[in-house]
């Protein structure tokens, strides 16, 4: 299926994603979890290689869940040390949804970022999303990969600034991770101001329409693929709300 | 006194196969010294060899006299100050003053004579004025002069800067050369990477030739 129409793949995702931000039962968010990864394994993502290149934003997202863990006080206790309830079973619980969402969004991403961009923009526009929607979506996501040079940098000035992230202790821990977010996020303002100005010194935008020369077709497997996937949508939503 | 040597130092990057070695080099203390070369030749890469954010695939380089494999980035970071090329990557608080303060505060530090320090190094600067700036909607120069303060306040005694020039109007790289030659004054050492002639010209100089890689002392 790695060949397969660039808007099969992205009703996957679509599928997929939803499912993550909606779902809250246990089974279902196990069920979605495991329904992402066969269909990242399918669509021939590249989740090893994936994996090793965002490895350092790993320290953060496990201190997503584990402040979910810490901080849900609601639900029965799991561990009791001298009368103080450490973990609640809800606190497990939205720590390992968290988790799992994490692994669903992954995949979709994956799964998406080993397609061409130019295919899903011409197949977007075909679909007629205005095209200018879909260049602004794409100049977007080009700019995760400076997300990680920038936030990697920010991370090693600040431990050259005499801060040692082994000592440093759990409360400031938050904190340094949202000071490292300041450059991130400047950096990535000024330069989506400076390519804004340039596209449009280029005329982008001048016309409200554009053709486009290659188009995508869908095939007879393309179209069975969206079938089931309509269908496993609909059944989903129609069972998780009746149970 | 030696602030930092290479010794034999061999570097690759796995992604694009690129290599720099560099046969013996040392840093003293109270000097500048100019790093040159064409773009991409690894004036970068070697800078940042130098002070420990990238590690050596084969050689030893020593920082005040201790191998720097033995010290960890914030050890190194109290003895020498990196200025990244693009010095807002380096700036994590939303004002000047916060910023002077930011490290003190993580590390639950005593404020008073920190905030004494602070003060004066600002003056000492000419970023005053700027105390209750954004640190975003400063100039670049200003910037640099900042990181360049909040270096000395964590007591950095040698200082990397990577091209700082670049993209510097007249008044601001005067600035700046000011703020070298108090540096050296006070016998701090320097460490340039620049194509800058003026900065050739100015101080009579060390200089440290990059080819395809090769350090060519
Ligand atoms: N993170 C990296 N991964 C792979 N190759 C890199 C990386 N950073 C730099 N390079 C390569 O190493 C060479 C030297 O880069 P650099 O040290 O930045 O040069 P300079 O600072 O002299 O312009 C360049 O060819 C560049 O493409
Ligand atoms: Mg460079």
């Amino acid at each position: 299926m790695k060949s397969a129409d660039p808007r099969v793949k992205l009703l996957w995702a679509v599928v997929c994603t939803s499912g993550a931000v909606f779902f809250s039962k246990p089974w279902w968010m196990l069920g979605l979890t495991g329904f992402s990864l066969f269909g990242a394994l399918l669509f021939g993502a590249d989740l090893v290689g994936l994996t090793r290149r965002l490895k350092r934003f790993l320290p953060v997202l496990l201190m997503v869940a584990a402040v979910q863990v810490l901080f849900v006080r609601t639900g029965a206790p799991l561990v009791v040390v001298g009368g103080r309830v450490l973990l609640t079973a809800d606190g497990v619980w939205r720590g390992l949804s968290a988790a799992m969402r994490m692994v669903i969004i992954f995949c979709s991403g994956a799964v998406m970022a080993r397609e061409d961009s130019r295919r899903v923009i011409n197949s977007l526009i075909q679909m007629k999303v205005p095209y200018v929607f879909c260049f602004s979506l794409f100049a977007a996501l080009r700019f995760i990969p400076l997300f990680g040079e920038a936030f990697a940098q920010a991370l090693t000035a600040l431990q050259l600034r005499g801060v040692d992230l082994r000592r440093v202790p759990w409360r400031q821990k938050l904190r340094l991770y949202s000071a490292l977010l300041v450059p991130v996020l400047a950096e990535t303002l000024a330069r989506a101001e400076n390519l804004a100005a340039v596209m449009e010194a280029r005329g982008f935008g001048a016309l409200p329409q554009r053709t486009i020369y290659v188009r995508n077709t869908m095939n007879g497997r393309d179209w069975a693929a969206v079938a089931v996937l309509l269908l496993v949508g609909v059944f989903a939503v129609r069972f998780y709300y009746a149970s | 006194m030696t602030a930092i040597a290479l010794f034999d130092v061999l570097y690759c990057y796995e992604r694009s196969g690129f290599v720099l070695s560099c046969p013996r080099l040392e840093l003293r203390l109270g000097e500048l010294t100019l790093i040159t070369g064409p773009n991409g030749s690894g004036k970068t890469t070697l800078s940042k060899l130098m002070c420990g954010i990238l590690r050596p695939k084969q050689g030893r380089i020593s920082i005040f006299g201790r191998r720097a494999d033995e010290l960890s980035l914030g050890e190194i970071g109290s003895k020498v100050g990196y200025l990244f090329q693009n010095p807002s990557r380096q700036l994590f608080a939303p004002t000047v003053w916060q910023e002077m303060l930011f490290v003190q505060e993580i590390l639950g530090q005593d404020p008073q004579p920190a905030r004494a320090r602070a003060e004066q190094l600002l003056a000492r600067f000419r970023l005053a004025d700027l105390k209750e700036r954004r640190v975003y909607t400063l100039s670049r120069g200003e910037q640099q002069r900042l990181a360049i303060c909040t270096m000395l306040m964590g007591g950095a005694e040698f200082f990397i800067l990577d091209e700082p020039t670049a993209g510097l109007d007249r008044s601001h790289r005067t600035e700046l050369y000011k703020l070298m030659d108090e540096l050296l004054l006070e016998g701090k050492g320097l460490a340039v990477i620049s194509h800058s002639r003026e900065l050739a010209s100015r101080w009579k100089c060390r200089q440290v030739r990059l080819r395809e890689g090769q350090v060519l002392a």
